[in-house]
């Protein structure tokens, strides 16, 4: 006997499972279908198929420039978060230190704040310092969003290593930037790219923080955000919407394959 | 730890090895605990300053003082909307792990054989952009959104008497925040219900414990962890809220995120009482995820 679920029982949390599935992903597909639909306002009935407001979006110059903008941001700020994440992830694997725990609590506090109060918290630096308002001032508080989450991915796949590895090297004369290159790095590369890809789909989606020190050069959730307001750019923005939620959904997937597929290799090897 | 052991026989071996290790921890955490001691504890402290008026938005002579935060606790106005907030948000956080506690179940606990296929596809929407979600809802809910003009369509209601509380309510708010997290919730349950340790179940059949029996005296306590961990990952985060309730609130639906974010807009800037709400809001959050510590760490390798 199963000691944990009846067959009812299975089969009813089955349909539940199956019912929550549909309540998550038809907002999403709501968004699929109306941005084929012709017509100014997404409303029923439907009046007709229409690649429009997919090709109004390929010709404005402005949206492209956001998602531009919004890839270079998150692109720099997860390379920085990245590099900051194995710093960090290596001394908390690796190395013992008075304080390791609240190091580590710190280090993984920006989990934990409210992304409003980071916000003008980072506005008044700014302010106080004098540094106007740009592009640069959202990359550096993407890198502090994204650092806990690169330091959450890669302690634990550091932890799992098995440090005779790195001895070995240490013990055939490498420094410690040779062992990192050649024995370190390798290893945990797959683990570098989800806390890349984690990184840079955090900071292109990130609105709240990014509402505070943006200078004149506006993110892609910011022009989103602003031309929301605007009902007459609402079908070419769901346009945007399903290409956008589409690739994200494509990297994500990939990402869990290709990590999956990564640890397994080197997990037999 | 085994892996400390090693690794000191391995810095034993040589005095210099030993001197490399310890030098470079230094090395290592510098850049990381710089840039958040510049960019995240710094910032907080000037917000702290600015709450007691040592800085100021409007330069000329003023001197530290208190009377921003007793205004605060004792005009009421601040307090009520942040109580308002955190009903919302202990609705939201409780509904969605009450839902997402039998999906976990299902996933780790049927013996299906996708459960790691199926967990993707419940946290997929999470992993995609939150403003198009929330969008995906404002499109659902409007007075000439899908849901209204679908009513009107098949006849169930008149075309010019759409059920306006749909959106901009605090229903909306709830409802779109509930969405948002729901996916996420799931992983740390089924973390922890993954953790049960099977041969406890099978004890308690063999004594003749009925499944609901099992399921509240075994397996309810040990996965008890996980779903405080869950309630906590959408109550932090939830009720300091600004983008959904100014997206689908509305006015009834304004919450204490939008008021902080109003005191530092162009309208009325009150930089001092947006500072002291600010920071009342991070000590609130601080206390409980300092109480909850433990819990948090579920599903996570806590680096030590």
């Amino acid at each position: 006997m199963d000691a944990s679920l009846s067959k009812n029982g299975r089969r009813l949390l089955r349909g539940f499972f199956v019912l929550v599935v549909v309540f998550l992903y038809a907002p999403i597909a709501v968004l699929l279908i109306f941005s084929f639909n012709n017509a100014e306002v997404p409303a029923f009935p439907l009046s007709g198929f229409t690649l429009h407001w997919y090709r109004e979006f390929a010709g404005n110059s402005e949206l492209r420039g956001t998602l531009a903008t919004s890839a270079i941001v998150a692109a720099v700020s997860s390379v920085g978060a990245v590099v900051l994440g194995v710093l960090a992830s290596i001394a908390l694997a690796r190395r013992r230190f008075r304080g390791k725990a609240l190091v580590s609590a710190l280090l993984l506090s920006p989990l934990v704040i409210p992304y409003v109060v980071f916000g003008i918290a980072l506005l008044l630096l700014f302010h106080t310092l004098g540094i106007p308002r740009s592009i640069v001032t959202v990359m550096i508080g993407h890198v502090v969003i994204s650092l806990p989450y690169t330091i959450l991915v890669l302690v634990p796949r550091l932890e799992q290593i098995d440090v005779a590895l790195e001895e070995a090297a240490y013990d055939l004369g490498a420094g410690p930037a040779v062992t990192f290159r050649t024995v370190t790095l390798p290893l945990i590369l797959p683990a570098i790219v989800s806390a890349f890809l984690i990184g840079f789909t955090t900071s292109f989606d990130e609105y709240a923080v990014a509402s505070f020190v943006v200078g004149t050069r506006a993110t892609f959730p910011i022009y989103l955000y602003s031309a929301l307001r605007f009902p007459s750019q609402l079908p070419q923005v769901i346009a945007v919407a399903v290409v956008v939620l589409s690739v994200s959904l494509l990297v994500v997937l990939g990402a869990e394959i290709g990590r999956r597929r990564a640890e397994r290799a080197l997990g037999a090897a | 730890m085994s892996a400390r052991t090693e690794h000191g026989a391995f810095a034993g071996t040589s005095r210099r090895g030993r001197l490399r290790a310890r030098l470079a921890t230094p090395g290592l955490l510098g850049l990381p605990l710089g840039w958040l001691g510049v960019f995240f504890v710094a910032p907080v402290c000037i917000v702290a300053a600015y709450s007691v008026d040592a800085l100021s938005l409007f330069p000329g002579p003023h001197q530290v003082t208190l009377s921003v935060w007793r205004d605060f606790l004792h005009g009421g106005v601040y307090l009520h909307l942040f109580w308002k907030s955190v009903q919302m948000s202990l609705v939201v956080s409780t509904v969605v792990v009450l839902v997402a506690y039998p999906l976990a179940y299902y996933l780790a606990l049927s013996g299906t054989k996708r459960k790691y296929v199926l967990l993707l596809v419940l946290i997929a929407p999470f992993l995609t952009s939150y403003l198009l979600r929330v969008l995906a809802w404002k499109v659902i809910l409007g007075n000439q959104g899908v849901v209204n003009t679908f009513f009107a369509w098949i006849g169930l209601r008149a075309a010019d008497h759409p059920i306006s509380a749909l959106l901009y309510s605090r229903f909306a708010v709830m409802l779109v925040l509930a969405y948002v997290w729901l996916p996420f919730v799931a992983l740390p349950i089924f973390v922890a219900l993954e953790n049960v340790d099977q041969s406890l179940l099978e004890a308690a059949a063999d004594l003749y414990a009925s499944r609901l029996q099992a399921f509240r005296r075994v397996t309810l306590p040990l996965s008890l962890p996980g779903v405080v961990a869950a309630f906590l990952f959408v109550f932090i985060p939830t009720v300091g809220e600004f983008i959904t309730p100014s997206l689908v609130g509305g006015t009834s639906g304004y919450m204490y995120g939008n008021q902080i974010v109003d005191l530092f807009g162009t309208g009325f800037p009150d930089w001092e009482t947006g500072s002291v709400l600010a920071l009342f809001l991070l000590v609130v959050i601080a206390v409980l995820t300092g109480i909850f510590a433990r819990f948090l760490r579920v599903g996570q390798t806590p680096a030590r």
